[in-house]
């Protein structure tokens, strides 16, 4: 057991995890953000992609243990159905959502590449969405949807 | 569910190198994303010692023409790194290709050695760079070769007390370098083939020729005698010709035919022909 001390959606968070836990449970099971899916768990998929410390990583892949003094941000950082983010509402006009398993990791994901190049081309969001996979969309929809955000997001981490 | 095991987090490399000295049934940590995809189906072990916040593990600093990379440096931090990006482009556009964004925040050039997996998209521009690596335990430390540190697809020389450190390169300078791969997809995929190249020449005369070719041969190899026979010989079509049959045939005779090189053979054939020419 480790006590681990991070940042989850910008608030403290305390909680005991297992040697052995990963990122992905620690999120779902104990602290019930089911935003972040379950999909390969083999860093294979994309779909629990979360932020640590604003880069994307595979929850499935990191042990619990090593968020520990990290900034953690899952979807819920960017809005809910109250007021989305405008990255979300560009994703819904551009259709960039059909079944949405992989929408959470593939909105921070465009999170993380808006905060660092504003505006990016078509290769450089086709690159930072190349760990995420969509068997929906044909991708085209997504990177409409990016492009399209680049201009009205502004994202402050 | 991930098998039990436990982990440390020591904060400097001495104490990782008491922790493999005294803990049992023990694995390094470097970035998990090869040790626990094997422990999902199935690898045990009893300890985990995590080295990815240890700072002398990561730096990368340049003395001289050697450049010194910590093994615990992300794919990420090598492919922007301005000292590699200048003096050893290859290594930057391999590990700039290693999986996808995710992954090069997470695995590390050390633990990419370690699993030594023989389509490891690091290994052709490490040997073109004659990297060494050095290993260190509380016994001592001992370095070596990349080719020999790799004894055959997944199997290395290091034992369980000691520790990847370091990996050191030489840079290039004036050289033409280069990497090229070919793979299922175009994007977060392991090669199925791939080139590191590194060419010094002048006024259309070869002057140093170093190539690299992987997932041709059990392991990634540098045809020695070929890239020797070009110093000093014109660029011309016909010792180009001659020098890429050589490699072949090289190839064939390390690995006997196989079903794939109706295909690997050809292809191989037109990126070292272009290679050498452009």
């Amino acid at each position: 057991m480790k006590k681990i001390n991070f940042t989850l959606n910008g608030k403290s968070t305390i909680i005991e995890v297992e040697d052995n836990e990963t990122l992905l449970q620690v999120l779902r099971e104990r602290l019930h953000i089911k935003s972040v899916k379950e999909g390969c768990s083999i860093g294979e998929c994309g779909a629990c992609t979360v932020l640590i410390d604003n880069e994307p990583h595979y929850a499935c892949l990191t042990l619990a243990s090593k968020v520990d003094d990290h900034d953690v941000k899952t979807v819920e950082f960017l809005g809910d159905e109250n007021l989305l983010h405008p990255l979300q509402e560009k994703f819904i006009e551009y259709g960039a959502v059909q079944c949405g398993y992989c929408t959470p990791g593939m909105l921070l994901t465009a999170y993380s590449l808006l905060l660092k190049n504003q505006p990016p081309t078509d290769g450089d969001i086709k690159e930072a969405i190349s760990g995420n996979l969509c068997r929906c969309t044909g991708y085209i929809q997504i990177v409409e949807a990016i492009r399209n955000a680049a201009g009205i997001c502004k994202c402050n981490p | 569910m991930l098998p039990e095991f436990a982990s440390v987090i020591p904060e400097s490399k001495e104490k990782a190198l008491t922790y493999l000295s005294s803990l049992d049934k023990v694995k390094v940590f470097a970035g998990g994303t090869d040790l626990l995809v094997k422990m999902r189906r199935g690898e045990t072990c009893n300890n985990i010692v995590d080295i990815t916040g240890i700072p002398d593990l990561k730096g990368i600093s340049q003395h001289g023409s050697l450049i010194t990379i910590g093994a615990a440096s992300t794919h990420k931090a090598i492919s922007t790194h301005p000292i590699v990006r200048s003096q050893a482009c290859s290594l930057a556009i391999a590990c700039g290709w290693v999986g996808s964004p995710a992954i090069r925040n997470m695995g590390t050039i050390g633990g990419n050695l370690v699993n030594a997996s023989p389509a490891a998209e690091s290994l052709t521009p490490l040997l073109i760079h004659d990297a060494e690596v050095v290993l260190e335990s509380n016994d001592g430390m001992r370095r070596m070769k990349v080719e020999d540190f790799i004894l055959a697809p997944y199997k290395t020389a290091i034992n369980t007390r000691e520790l990847l450190t370091v990996i050191e390169i030489k840079g290039l300078s004036g050289y033409r370098e280069g990497y090229k791969r070919v793979t299922k997809r175009a994007a977060w995929a392991i090669s199925r083939l791939s080139i590191a190249w590194a060419i010094l020449e002048e006024a259309g005369v070869f002057r140093d020729v170093k190539i690299a070719i992987g997932s041709c041969t059990p392991m990634p190899f540098r045809p020695n005698a070929i890239e020797a026979s070009l110093q000093g010989k014109a660029k011309s079509v016909d010792i180009i010709r001659a020098a890429v049959e050589g490699i072949l045939e090289e190839i064939k005779r390390i690995s006997g035919i196989r079903p794939s090189f109706v295909y690997k053979i050809p292809v191989v054939r037109d990126l070292l022909v272009e290679i050498l020419r452009s």
